[in-house]
C-alpha cells in the first residue's frame, strides 16, 4: 500500500517535531491516525465496581476460553478487551500500592513482547496457577507480540487474582508504548488505537510495587530519593498515567549503580542509588532484599550492592538480537532463592520468511 | 546474495532520513566543522525523487521515519557524524596539495559528495556501487535540479551512471577486483592523496575479496586514508551477538556476513589493515559515543527522543566499529 508522506518530510525540514509522534501512521489501518485522539478514555474504567470481581462459572467459562485462545498467541477481539480490561480494572483497583504476595512466589522481570519466550517460562517455571508468579512489568513494547503478552497476563490475572501478581513497569505507559512499538502493535493488529487505549488506561490500575513475606521488596525500576519507607508508598495517588519526575516515577525508572548516593539517571527519568542508599531503605524497612527487574543483564540476573540489590530480566535474547539469558528466581517459604535461566524459545509456529528482521545498521 | 546486499542501502539511508527527521542529523560539527549546507534540505529533495522513482525504497524511509526508534537513529547519528567529520579532517589537511580525491565504495544512496566537492574545487569523488544502486542515484541526481547544480553537469549521456567533471558515479562489483582497479586507474589517479570510504561494505564480502580490495588499493595509491565502519562479531566466549546477528540476517534477508566472525574484535579487525598500513586506529562506537560525543550534544541528543535505555545501546554500539588506517 502506497501512502502519501509529505506531511512528515515537510516536517522534518521545518519545524520541530513533537518528541514521540509525528505522523500518520496509517500503514495498515486507513483512518487510524497516528497521533491519539486527546484525553478520550477508553471508558474502561467508567462502571467501576465498589467491591472487587467475583468470580463465577460464567465469568471463569469466558476467562479460560479466552486463556486457552490467546495461549496459542492469538489476540482476541477488540470487544472481549474491552471485557477483559473492565473486569481487570475491578481487580486491579483493590490492590495495594504496596501489594502483599505470599511465599512460595517466583519472581520475574522484563518480557517485552516476546510472547514465546514467556510460555518458555512457565515451563521453566512450572504453570500457573500451580506455581505463584509476581511479575515486575514491561510486558509491552520492543517484541513483536506485545497485545498477545499483555493480554494473556491480564487474562491470567483476572482468573487467578491471588496466584500471580503484576506490577507496573515503565512502559506500561501511554507515552513510552508510542516510541517503542505496543502502539504500532496495537494500531496493526486492530486497526485502531482502541485496543491501545483500553490497556494503557488499564495500566494506571497497576500495583507499582509488591512486599513478599514482609522481607523482599519488588518493583520495576528502584528507590526513590523522596521515599525512605514503605508506607511512604502506600500514600501514594498511583492510578494516574507514570509522571515524569517525583516518587512514582523513581519507583518504575532507578537503577541501583556502583556509585554511593543518589546519581543523575543516564536515562531520561528516575536516578541512580547507591549501596548506602539501599542498605539504609533495607535497614530502615527490615527487608532482606530489593528485587527489581529494568535492566538487561546477560545472565539473566544480576546482584548489586552486595545482595542487596537483585535484577532480574525475563526476556532471552533481548529484542531478538542482544543474545542474553534470560531468568526468573523462585523464592521459598524458607525464604530461600533459586535462579532458573533459560534461552529463547524456538518461536513454534512462526515461519522463518514472514519473520521481521531486528534491526542492524546496515 | 548481490541484491541482498545492494538492498541494505536502502536500509541505510532510511535510517539516515529517520535521523534527520527527528533532528539527529545535521548536527552542530556537520554543520560547523564540515560545513555541510542545506542537509535535511539535500536530503529531502532526494527522498522526494526517490518517491516517484523506486516505491519499494520509499516505502522502507517511510517505515524507518515512522518506527523512528532511538538506538537506531543514535546508531545512524554516530557513524554519520564519525565519518563526515573524518572526511573532513581529510580533505582539511589533504586541501595544501592540489589535488585530493575520495572513493565512496559501496557509496549507494550516500549524499556525502554533495557538500565536499561542493567546498574543494580540487576535489574529485568517486562513488561506487552496484549498478542497481548506481542506477537510481544517477536517475536521481539528473533530474533533482538542486543537486545536479552541486556535482556538475553531466559530461556524457550515459543514462545509469553520472560523470561530469570531478563526480564520477559509477557501476562497479567490488568483489571483481580486476574490474574495480581497472575502473580506478581510468578514473584517478595514484600520485594524488586519496581517501577510501568504506562504510558497512567489507562486512558483506567473502574473506579473500575483501583483503585483496583492501591490499590492491592501499598498494594502488601512494598515500591516503582508509575509512572504514563495519559490525564485529564479538570475541568473548559468552557473546551471542554477532552468530544471532548473522542468523537474523541470514534467515529474513539472504544476507551474509562470511567475516563478522573472523574479524570478530577491535584488534582484529584492525589487523586486516594494519599488514599492509602504516598507522591504524580504531574504535567501537560505544567508545566513540563516550569519548567523542560531548556532554552538551549527549544532552541534545537526549532531548530529542526518550531514551529508555542505557545497557542495550552499549551492548549493539560495542559491535560496531569505525577504523581509520593510513599509508
Amino acid at each position: 500500500m502506497e501512502i502519501d508522506n509529505d506531511v512528515a518530510m515537510q516536517d522534518a525540514t521545518e519545524e520541530p517535531l513533537d518528541p514521540t509522534l509525528d505522523e500518520d501512521a496509517s500503514t495498515v489501518a486507513p483512518g487510524a491516525s497516528k497521533t491519539p485522539e486527546g484525553s478520550n478514555a477508553s471508558g474502561i474504567a467508567d462502571h467501576r465496581s465498589s467491591k472487587p470481581l467475583q468470580l463465577d462459572s460464567g465469568n471463569i467459562g469466558q476467562l479460560d476460553q479466552w486463556i486457552e485462545h490467546l495461549s496459542q498467541c492469538q489476540v482476541l477481539s477488540e470487544e472481549d478487551v474491552g471485557r477483559l480490561c473492565k473486569m481487570a480494572v475491578d481487580v486491579l483497583q483493590f490492590e495495594e500500592n504496596v501489594q502483599p504476595v505470599n511465599v512460595p512466589v517466583t519472581i520475574c522481570g522484563d518480557v517485552h513482547g516476546q510472547f514465546h519466550d514467556l510460555m518458555e517460562l512457565f515451563k521453566i517455571g512450572g504453570p500457573c496457577p500451580d506455581t505463584n508468579y509476581l511479575f515486575m512489568g514491561d510486558y509491552v513494547d520492543r517484541g513483536y507480540y506485545s497485545v498477545e503478552t499483555v493480554s494473556y497476563l491480564v487474562a491470567m490475572k483476572v482468573r487467578y487474582p491471588k496466584r500471580i501478581t503484576i506490577l507496573r513497569g515503565n512502559h506500561e505507559s501511554r507515552q513510552i508504548t508510542q516510541v517503542y512499538g505496543f502502539y504500532d502493535e496495537c494500531l496493526r493488529k486492530y486497526g485502531s488505537a482502541n485496543v491501545w487505549k483500553m490497556f494503557t488506561d488499564l495500566f494506571d490500575y497497576f500495583p507499582i510495587t509488591a512486599l513478599v513475606d514482609n522481607k523482599v521488596f519488588c518493583l520495576h525500576g528502584g528507590l526513590s530519593p523522596m521515599i525512605e519507607t514503605v508506607d511512604q508508598v502506600r500514600e501514594l495517588n498511583r492510578i494516574q498515567e507514570v509522571p515524569h519526575e517525583g516518587p512514582m516515577c523513581d519507583l518504575l525508572w532507578s537503577d541501583p549503580d556502583d556509585r554511593g548516593g543518589w546519581g543523575i539517571s543516564p536515562r531520561g527519568a528516575g536516578f541512580t542509588f547507591g549501596q548506602d542508599i539501599s542498605e539504609q531503605f533495607n535497614h530502615t524497612n527490615d527487608l532482606s532484599l530489593i528485587a527489581r527487574a529494568h535492566q538487561l543483564v546477560m545472565e539473566g540476573y544480576a546482584w548489586s550492592h552486595q545482595q542487596s540489590v537483585v535484577t532480574i530480566f525475563s526476556a532471552p535474547n533481548y529484542c531478538y538480537r542482544c543474545g542474553n539469558q534470560a531468568a526468573i528466581m523462585e523464592f521459598d517459604e524458607n525464604h530461600n532463592r533459586q535462579f532458573l535461566q533459560y534461552d529463547p524459545s524456538m518461536r513454534p509456529g512462526e515461519p522463518t520468511v514472514s519473520r521481521k528482521t531486528p534491526d542492524y545498521f546496515l | 546474495m548481490d541484491r541482498a546486499v545492494q538492498q541494505t542501502d536502502y536500509d541505510a539511508f532510511s535510517c539516515k532520513i529517520s535521523a534527520i527527521n527527528k533532528k539527529y542529523l545535521p548536527c552542530q560539527k556537520e554543520l560547523e566543522f564540515c560545513e555541510m549546507k542545506g542537509f535535511s534540505e539535500l536530503h529531502m529533495a532526494y527522498v522526494h525523487r526517490l518517491k516517484s522513482l523506486n516505491k519499494r525504497a520509499f516505502g522502507k524511509v517511510q517505515r524507518a521515519v515512522q518506527s523512528g526508534l532511538p538506538l537506531m537513529n543514535y546508531g545512524t547519528y554516530l557513524r554519520t557524524v564519525a565519518i563526515d567529520v573524518e572526511c573532513k579532517s581529510f580533505l582539511q589537511n589533504a586541501a595544501s596539495n592540489s589535488k585530493v580525491q575520495v572513493l565512496n565504495l559501496g557509496c549507494g544512496s550516500d549524499l556525502r559528495m554533495i557538500y565536499f566537492l561542493e567546498q574543494y574545487p580540487h576535489l574529485r569523488w568517486i562513488d561506487l556501487d552496484f549498478a542497481e544502486s548506481v542506477s537510481l542515484k544517477a536517475k536521481i541526481l539528473r533530474t533533482e535540479e538542486q543537486l545536479k547544480k552541486v556535482v556538475g553537469e553531466l559530461r556524457d549521456a550515459s543514462e545509469t551512471e553520472y560523470v561530469s567533471d570531478r563526480y564520477f558515479l559509477k557501476s562497479c562489483n567490488l568483489n571483481n577486483i580486476e574490474k574495480v582497479l581497472e575502473l580506478l586507474t581510468e578514473i584517478t589517479d595514484p600520485e594524488v592523496p586519496t581517501l577510501i570510504i568504506t562504510e558497512c561494505v567489507l562486512c558483506y564480502m567473502d574473506l579473500p575479496k575483501s583483503q585483496a580490495l583492501i591490499h590492491k588499493l592501499i598498494s594502488l595509491y601512494k598515500s591516503g586514508t582508509w575509512i572504514s565502519y563495519d559490525p564485529i562479531g564479538g570475541d568473548d566466549v559468552n557473546d551471542k551477538f554477532g552468530s544471532i546477528m548473522q542468523t537474523n540476517l541470514r534467515e529474513s534477508r539472504q544476507l551474509e556476513l562470511p567475516t563478522l566472525m573472523v574479524f570478530n574484535s577491535t584488534k582484529k579487525y584492525a589487523q586486516r589493515f594494519e599488514e599492509v598500513s602504516k598507522s591504524t586506529e580504531i574504535e567501537t562506537m560505544w567508545q566513540y559515543y563516550v569519548r567523542q560525543v560531548t556532554q552538551e550534544e549527549k544532552n541534545r541528543l537526549k532531548s530529542l527522543q526518550f531514551l529508555d535505555e542505557i545497557e542495550e545501546l552499549q551492548l549493539i554500539f560495542s559491535h560496531y566499529v569505525l577504523l581509520k588506517s593510513s599509508w
